[in-house]
């Protein structure tokens, strides 16, 4: 009885020196002290052993279940960078250089820019892979971050309070905000039948011509104001902390909003794995017919669905503006709602996977510049590469599905 | 009152047609394609590869009418590309679409820079083909009609044949017929011996070519060059035209002139300054037209019953 | 009405014989236009046609009865060109052909009527007559030709028609008049009929009936696919037995009685292995239908003053083919569709507009005809497709947090009771097999403790094995004191497990029987139509 009690404490404890390590690990990480990478694979190794353990496997055929599941993807990549490279020797630029400026730009020198691009990816791409799992697309997700971003500097350029109350209650408007913008889609799609994508799509145009009338509003008139086209900063309270505060050597502009979004992330997954409503919105998505053998309701659900996608959206502008700008911008040509649905797509709707795709397309961003700058190959490489590697990582999807298909 | 007199007048009228002739293009695009059962949400990526075709052909050559043979081409072919990825490939077909305009977007960004050395705007085309203006002897004598529909450029012209000769081959030609069919209840066709595929194909590819030809408009008609995002969501508003036009080439060009003439008044009203500050405001108007479109809030939504469903023949 | 139908097939039959004897020799000399000679096709593991070989004379009305599943379907796809048999051939006038497309088919001659109709519902008749083949003047159609053709084939065969009508303005009965001239517009001289008369009202098929004769006398031959008798008797020359992708038999229609051909279709039966044990009911009704109406998505009476009652600890079976209101039935018990007219009583109290999930929290379990649609969540685990239905259950979702280690262990416990094959609980339902689904299906339907299960062909397209250990947990249920409709296609399994047998034919319960009354030549005549008033 009491082995039993030790063993079980025994367990709890390396489980919480594994996560502890993990966290610890990738902290340092996203700061840019790559030390940290370390205590990860440590936290690897010992979660690897455990599991090897638990489940009674060899390490061979562990490595070769791993093998099976990146080998399609991890083709698609290497395919679409040899072709990227192609394509940029037939236009007269060393690939190799050019790679490799990518390489060291997008992963090392400028680690950071790479985190601050793959924010908002995050929330526009949780919002679209949610989307997509309740059997929804909600294309129209930039126009949800222009919402979003307009509460939350609305909010920040007039209330002045302690940020502990302050961020929050920015970040919950926000989200209603992004919430209540994707009512009338939602509404219109069950009572009419009107497709979402048209719907958001349109919402979304309109978004961005209301935050351009906003910033004019708020700071950015171009007749009287200094910064013409920028809103006034936000008052330092609703800043997001930076990572400096807590890693000195982290770069000055790196802030918490990262953690957020993983954080997000990982809530989503639990959300649509782990709770019933989760589950519902799943079921509706994939099965709409059982759904309502089984009683749910199938037009509650695709609004809260939309809803949802909606906030989540939103969240996307909200850390944007309080832990990057600190102020609005107008960035009409940012495609955060594209390039989401590009990382949702490629992320096959997983929320883990998103912020991994999301840090992918953010490290080809980031790295295109650095390239740009120090080896004269034009950024926009970097399309051409995405285009790739988007086509090819969705034609293996097809691939697949021709494949399953053909066996019924 | 004057006030009225000074924002709707003819010039308005022509404005209005203009601003609808991409957007009837788009539309009657998705018509077609949808109409043979295949959802189309790429008009936006389409027109913009035209866009840039077109210009970059009137660039190189400086004929502008390559221009437009360029941008006809690559219209064509992304629309045979969403055909392949939709008909062959069996692609969800709000996905394809989706993917599409992304590539849109990031092949003419590539080939931007790659041309013309930098981003954002195209070189000017040293001729347009607003140069080719002409007037239609007597028709432009008619008061009001005459400046507004007999005055216009080449592409204008050439919508306004295009559009008799589709109509023309939806209604009354064997091709037409067999088209509703194979958006309607495509089995019908294969328990007569017809080919599904093929009409599929031509219809697809078709909207790419319509698209195209929109895409050329906006960049070397009314234009002299090419800009990044230059379609400004009218590919979906089309995408709302043609519902609200109830999947009819007559009703997608109706409720395109509508929007057209939305997006004229909002304009009109920026450039005069009207409502100051506010007057950008009205810059919502062509979208928010759209969403109670596209909602059935003015009309019923009655699309082809076998629009979107994969069809596998044996 | 349907006295008059019997004394006209009376009479029918009475004048057939006599001219037969006045022209000797009569359709006797007639040659043969149509033959297959060993046609066999399978689906996968499923060999829906084996080794058949039939005929057809010119001039001929040939029959083809044959129950759900028997493999009409697929014979006659294999004909007009939408399959490609396996093994077999198809002669034409004694010369060898192949068909590689319905095209082929057309040219040959043959020509086929649907039982759901191949037609474009927002076009007008002409439209759907001349489709694929329409004269052509000036690059244009020329309706002006294709209307005056069409009115000349109407008045040939006496159809009468509007060429200018859309086909969705038009009674079932006309929509079939179009189809026929679009098969005649293609010079068809062979036309196959699938289920003729499967959706007309009775005055329908009268006209029908005319027209089959008129199609005849004008030089068609016409083969008829059914499972009705009347037409059959009326019409045909000849009949052929298919049964379980066989051809079992072949008759002269004058020379066999109703009930011979009933028994033929349904074969002689094998009772099943699951013994049949008598019900003790309780003594009150756990379900209750009264004079239900309800229409389909055509806006037509789908069924049309049903009424029935299930006690707890009984079966009650409802026997009938495809298509006779069956999939309605299932749809308003549960709530998914809307009863137009008379209510549903469940535990004396009146469910008739309350909703599916209420339906569900009082006690009445679903297992449904498509399960794979709408019983199962395909590429879900085991647990998900358990948990969906008991997601308000405390036990498996507590707080909004699905209870994962409950779950689990539920799902465990429920694979093991249902003998349910499959690699773990976290398998995905699409790597099960059809009867393991099912069985997942029935696994959480009955873990809920149902009062009422109504069960809708729960063993179609499963192996022996999985038939019967699905048949023992019905019968457990029913001593469980659970009151089970059952309605299913497969009259073996209706036999072998109702208590109560009602059959169901064109929207109406028109007989019952008990079990120990019930036969399947009965049954056989009921479910194909047989004299309602008996």
């Amino acid at each position: 009885m009491i082995k039993e009690k030790t063993a079980n404490l025994q367990n709890k404890l390396i489980n919480f020196i594994i996560i502890a390590l993990f966290a610890i690990g990738t902290f340092f990480v996203i700061g840019g002290v790559f030390i940290g990478w370390s205590l990860i694979v440590i936290a690897l190794i010992f979660w690897t052993y455990r599991f090897l353990k638990q489940e009674d496997m060899k390490l061979k055929n562990f490595l070769n279940i791993i093998y099976l599941k990146i080998k399609f993807p991890a083709f698609g990549l290497l395919l679409s960078f040899l072709l990227g490279g192609i394509i940029m020797y037939i236009s007269g630029y060393n690939p190799i250089r050019s790679y490799g400026a990518m390489i060291y730009g997008g992963l090392i020198k400028n680690w950071h820019i790479t985190i601050l691009n793959s924010i908002p990816l995050i929330f526009t791409g949780l919002s679209i892979a949610l989307a997509f799992k309740g059997g929804l697309f909600n294309i129209g997700a930039e126009g949800q971050y222009y919402i979003g971003a307009m509460v939350a500097t609305w909010i920040g350029l007039r209330v002045n309070i302690s940020p502990f109350i302050i961020i929050p209650v920015i970040f919950i408007a926000g989200f209603m905000g992004g919430a209540l913008f994707n009512v009338i889609p939602a509404i219109l799609k069950i009572k009419k039948g009107a497709h979402e994508v048209v719907t958001t799509m349109m919402l979304a145009y309109i978004a961005a011509i209301l935050s351009s009338l906003f910033i004019k509003f708020n700071g950015g008139n171009p007749v009287t104001s200094k910064h013409a086209y920028i809103t006034d900063t936000i008052f330092e309270s609703a800043w997001l902390t930076k990572f400096d505060s807590i890693i000195p050597s982290a770069n000055y502009r790196l802030h918490i909003g990262i953690l957020l979004a993983i954080g997000l992330a990982i809530l989503v997954q639990f959300f649509l794995y782990r709770t019933r409503l989760g589950f519902l919105i799943r079921v509706v998505g994939e099965s709409p017919q059982t759904a309502k053998t089984q009683g749910i309701s199938v037009p509650k659900i695709i609004v809260l669905t939309l809803c949802l996608a909606g906030g989540i959206a939103a969240l996307a502008g909200v850390t944007q503006v309080l832990g990057l700008d600190h102020k609005m911008f107008e960035n009409l040509n940012a495609g955060y709602g594209w390039n989401g649905i590009a990382v949702a797509l490629l992320a096959n709707t997983s929320p883990i996977g998103v912020i991994f795709t999301a840090l992918l397309w953010g490290a080809l961003d980031a790295g295109g510049q650095y390239m740009a700058r120090t080896v004269q190959t034009p950024t926009s490489i970097v399309e051409i590469i995405k285009g790739l590697v988007l086509f090819l990582l969705l034609a293996k999807y097809l691939f697949t599905y021709l494949k399953k298909r053909r066996k019924v | 009152m004057n006030f009225i007199g000074s924002i709707i007048n003819t010039e308005f009228f022509i404005a209005a047609v203009r601003l609808s002739v991409p957007i009837i293009l788009a539309a009657v695009a998705a018509t077609i394609c949808e109409k043979a059962g295949i959802i189309n949400i790429a008009m936006e990526g389409m027109m913009l590869i035209g866009a840039f075709f077109a210009a970059w052909g009137a660039w190189l050559t400086g004929n502008p009418w390559i221009g437009l043979m360029f941008g006809i081409f690559a219209g064509t072919a992304m629309g045979l590309f969403h055909g392949w990825a939709t008909i062959d490939l069996h692609m969800n077909h709000v996905v394809s679409g989706a993917v599409i305009n992304i590539l849109g977007f990031g092949i003419t960004r590539y080939l931007m820079v790659l041309v013309f050395g930098h981003p954002g705007n195209s070189e000017q085309i040293p001729l347009s083909l607003a140069a080719f203006r002409f007037k239609i002897p007597l028709l432009n004598k008619i008061p009001f009609i005459g400046d507004i529909l007999f005055n216009q450029t080449p592409i204008v012209y050439l919508t306004i044949v295009l559009l008799f000769v589709i109509q023309w081959v939806l209604k009354r030609s064997a091709f037409g017929l067999h088209l509703h069919a194979a958006g309607e209840h495509p089995e019908v066709l294969a328990t007569l011996g017809i080919s599904v595929k093929k009409i599929r194909y031509i219809a697809v590819g078709f909207s790419g070519t319509l698209c195209g030809i929109a895409g050329a408009f906006l960049s070397i008609e009314n234009g002299l060059s090419f800009s990044e995002g230059m379609t400004s969501g009218r590919g979906f508003i089309a995408l709302g035209a043609n519902t609200a036009g109830g999947w009819s080439i007559i009703g997608s060009v109706i409720a395109s002139l509508f929007f057209g003439a939305v997006d004229a008044l909002a304009l009109r009203i920026q450039v005069l300054n009207i409502f100051d500050i506010y007057s950008e405001l009205f810059l919502i108007f062509p979208y928010v037209a759209a969403l109670i479109a596209v909602g059935g809030l003015v009309f019923k939504s009655n699309p082809p019953k076998a629009l979107g469903e994969d069809y596998q023949s044996e | 009405m349907i006295f008059f139908i019997e004394f006209e097939i009376y009479i029918h039959r009475w004048f057939n014989k006599i001219i037969k004897k006045t022209v000797e020799g009569g359709i006797m000399d007639k040659e043969i236009i149509l033959k297959t000679v060993g046609i066999s096709k399978s689906f996968g593991s499923v060999k829906a046609n084996k080794n058949i070989n039939f005929f057809l004379k010119k001039g001929e009305i040939l029959s083809i009865l044959g129950e759900n599943g028997a493999g009409k379907s697929t014979l006659m796809n294999i004909l007009y060109g939408l399959h490609k048999p396996d093994e077999g051939e198809i002669f034409i006038n004694d010369k060898k052909v192949e068909f590689n497309s319905s095209k082929d088919s057309i040219e040959n001659g043959l020509g086929m009527v649907h039982q759901h109709f191949k037609l474009v519902e927002n076009l007008s008749v002409t439209q759907n007559i001349i489709l694929g083949q329409e004269p052509i003047k000036h690059f244009a159609i020329d309706y002006k030709k294709s209307t005056a053709k069409v009115k000349d084939l109407s008045k040939k065969y006496k159809l009468e028609i509007n060429p200018n009508s859309l086909i969705k303005d038009l009674p079932i009965g006309i929509q079939q008049r179009v189809e026929i001239l679009k098969v005649l517009y293609r010079n068809a001289n062979i036309l196959i009929l699938d289920e003729p008369t499967a959706v007309l009202t009775p005055q329908e098929v009268m006209s029908f009936f005319k027209v089959v004769e008129n199609l005849r006398d004008n030089g068609v031959s016409v083969i008829i696919i059914t499972h009705k008798l009347k037409e059959i008797q009326y019409l045909s020359d000849r009949v052929y037995i298919l049964r379980k992708g066989e051809i079992t038999d072949v008759f002269n229609t004058s020379d066999v009685s109703a009930q011979q051909l009933a028994s033929s279709m349904v074969g002689r039966n094998v009772v099943l292995t699951s013994e049949y044990k008598k019900a003790t009911p309780l003594d009150f009704d756990i379900l209750k239908i009264n004079n239900i109406k309800v229409k389909n998505n055509q806006n037509l009476l789908a069924i049309n003053n049903l009424s029935l009652n299930v006690k707890p600890g009984e079966i009650v079976g409802i026997a009938g083919v495809e298509g006779n209101g069956q999939s309605e039935l299932a749809h308003a018990i549960m709530g998914l569709t809307n009863v137009f007219e008379g209510e549903i009583i469940h535990k004396d109290e009146d469910i008739t507009s309350i909703s599916v999930k209420k339906r569900i929290a009082r006690g009445m379990g679903y297992v449904p005809d498509d399960r794979q649609k709408a019983g199962l969540i395909m590429p879900f685990p085991i647990t998900e497709n358990i948990l969906v239905g008991n997601h308000y259950n405390p036990s498996y979702v507590s707080k909004g947090i699905i209870q994962k280690e409950f779950l689990i262990n539920k799902s465990e416990a429920l694979i093991k009771d249902f003998c349910i094959k499959s690699d773990n609980c976290l398998s995905q339902i699409n790597e099960l097999s059809g009867g393991n689904q099912q069985k997942v299906i029935l696994a959480r339907e009955f873990d809920r403790d149902p009062n009422f299960l109504l069960v809708s062909q729960p063993t179609r397209g499963l192996d022996v094995g999985a038939i019967e250990y699905i048949h023992s947990c019905l019968v457990e249920m029913k001593n469980k004191k659970v009151g089970i409709l059952l309605i299913s296609m497969e009259l073996d399994e209706i036999l072998s497990l109702a208590d109560r047998i009602l059959v169901m034919f064109d929207g109406q319960i028109i007989k019952e029987f008990t079990h120990e009354e019930a036969t399947d030549k009965k049954i056989g005549y009921y479910m194909t139509g047989g004299a309602k008033n008996d």
